[in-house]
């Protein structure tokens, strides 16, 4: 190759170029980030995720926040340092949460038939935005692990407050208290039934009362940082441009 | 002018850059092929779907399973066989702009390697779990296992295996040694297909769907994380076309 030709012809060509270039980079980073994310997440958190009946104030307050801050802090590691682009969270958030209503429309609801409004994705954008936008202000991956990390585990509650509080409001069903989303899952019957049905508003959590929700974003807020760290290592290697030998 | 206004004449007898016909149909293929199959998983998974030893399920489930097998081991064949037997000798000897037009076209695999990795590891992978918790499987395969194991798994991985092996037989980028995020990014989701075979294995003792985040879907999730080998693979690409481009862009 002669390093003295061009590959373009002008200069305006090799500004279109590069503009075809982030198109064809960001429709494939999207999409590859999204099957990633989506198996991840859908096999370590899916459960809590697609039936209302799991959205719980305990374990999925504490559970979807853990093990969703992995993709984001690893593409955040790429984007941002490699290209100061303050998206990374919020892409993979965008893929994800795409993935899903997709998915819960056309085959949950198309497919099965279980109604939108008992399997509706989870809310992740509050803590991916701020996750960027802390990034984005002090330029500092550990700030960001620590700060971020932690508004990211607070704010899925709240984040998802507006969406559940309806059918957390307590109705009494054959004698007993239970959520309107546990009379959902009752109502829905999934081959798991009877063992799939969690029952969680019982036992010490009732003791504590209105402070269940708190504690258990408190901790996984706690978990999340850690997370973020391990995740952020994990994407400058998947970052890196290694090259080995062939045997 | 802002240069990004200028006009971009092309010589009319040379090949486009970017074949746009080809990223427009390799994206139509994927999106009509599983169009149709979602249609086809929505008539027939109900009607012919529940009972493996139905006589119906034979015809089409177990027929389109042979098929598919039968397809994807021919199109693998046929089309690694090509990228591998049609390789340039002296790779790295082409021109600037060749080697711009082949970056063109390893994205436009790439672009199809996207496509084919969204609908095997979100589409049919999630539909699985909501079928599952539907039907009581009687059988490894499932209609819907029968989708997204045996026919869109080995689809990203004949797509990406074609990405790989154009990127390396064609593009001096690639010719230092073997790129490892790129490997990864192949190999590990072609591993979750053997890690069917773990999966099955451990459903024949333990009556699993009711949980999806069972350990046992675990190796689903570590090989899925391979995809974020993508990372580097475009980081790779960024180098290489910057440098490219860099003179005329300065």
């Amino acid at each position: 190759m002669s390093a003295s030709q061009s590959a373009v012809r002008s200069r305006a060509e090799a500004v279109k170029v590069s503009r075809t270039f982030d198109w064809l980079i960001l429709f494939t980073l999207f999409f590859v980030v999204l099957g990633g994310y989506h198996i991840h997440y859908m096999l370590t958190g899916g459960d809590w995720d697609f039936w209302t009946d799991w959205k719980d104030r305990r374990l999925w307050v504490t559970v979807a926040p853990i093990v969703s801050i992995t993709f984001p802090a690893a593409v955040q590691a790429c984007l941002w340092w490699r290209y100061r682009l303050p998206f990374g969270a919020v892409v993979c958030i965008l893929g994800l949460l795409l993935g899903e209503w997709i998915n819960r429309y056309l085959n949950f609801w198309g497919w099965t038939y279980f109604p939108v409004n008992f399997c509706f994705p989870s809310n992740l954008f509050p803590g991916a935005i701020v996750l960027d936008a802390v990034l984005l202000l002090t330029g500092s991956m550990t700030v960001t692990a620590v700060l971020g990390g932690m508004a990211y585990g607070l704010l899925f509650y709240p984040g998802n407050w507006p969406i559940i509080a309806p059918l957390h409001v307590p109705v009494e069903y054959n004698g007993m208290v239970m959520t309107l989303a546990d009379l959902q899952g009752y109502h829905y019957v999934r081959t798991g039934t009877p063992e799939y049905i969690r029952m969680v508003e019982k036992g010490t959590l009732r003791t504590f009362g209105k402070d269940v929700a708190p504690v258990s974003a408190f901790f996984s807020a706690f978990v999340s940082i850690l997370i973020y760290f391990l995740w952020h290592f994990f994407g400058q290697w998947f970052a890196s441009t290694k090259f080995v030998e062939a045997a | 002018m802002a240069a990004t206004t200028e006009s971009v004449k092309t010589d009319a007898a040379e090949a486009p850059l970017l074949n746009i016909r080809n990223l427009v149909l390799g994206s139509l293929v994927y999106v009509l092929f599983y169009g149709w199959v979602r249609w086809y998983e929505g008539v027939y998974g109900w009607s012919a779907g529940l009972d493996s030893f139905a006589p119906e399920f034979e015809t089409y489930w177990m027929n389109f399973l042979y098929i598919e097998f039968v397809l994807e081991v021919s199109t693998a064949g046929i089309l690694w066989g090509y990228i591998w037997k049609s390789r340039d000798r002296k790779v790295m000897s082409i021109t600037p702009r060749e080697e711009l037009r082949r970056h063109f076209t390893h994205w436009v695999w790439l672009v199809c390697y996207a496509w084919a990795i969204y609908y095997g590891a979100s589409y049919f992978t999630e539909q699985d779990g909501t079928w599952h918790q539907t039907i009581v499987r009687d059988t490894d395969f499932t209609p819907s296992h029968i989708i997204e194991f045996y026919l869109s798994y080995p689809i990203y991985i004949i797509t990406g295996g074609a990405a790989f092996l154009y990127a390396k037989t064609r593009l001096p980028a690639y010719q230092k040694g073997l790129p490892l995020q790129y490997l990864v990014s192949v190999v590990g989701p072609f591993m979750i297909l053997p890690n069917v075979g773990l999966n099955e294995w451990g459903h024949t003792f333990w009556f699993m769907e009711e949980l999806f985040v069972a350990p046992l879907h675990y190796g689903f999730v570590f090989f899925g994380w391979a995809a974020l080998g993508v990372l580097g693979v475009v980081n790779i690409e960024v180098q290489s076309i910057s440098k490219l481009l860099k003179k005329d862009l300065a």
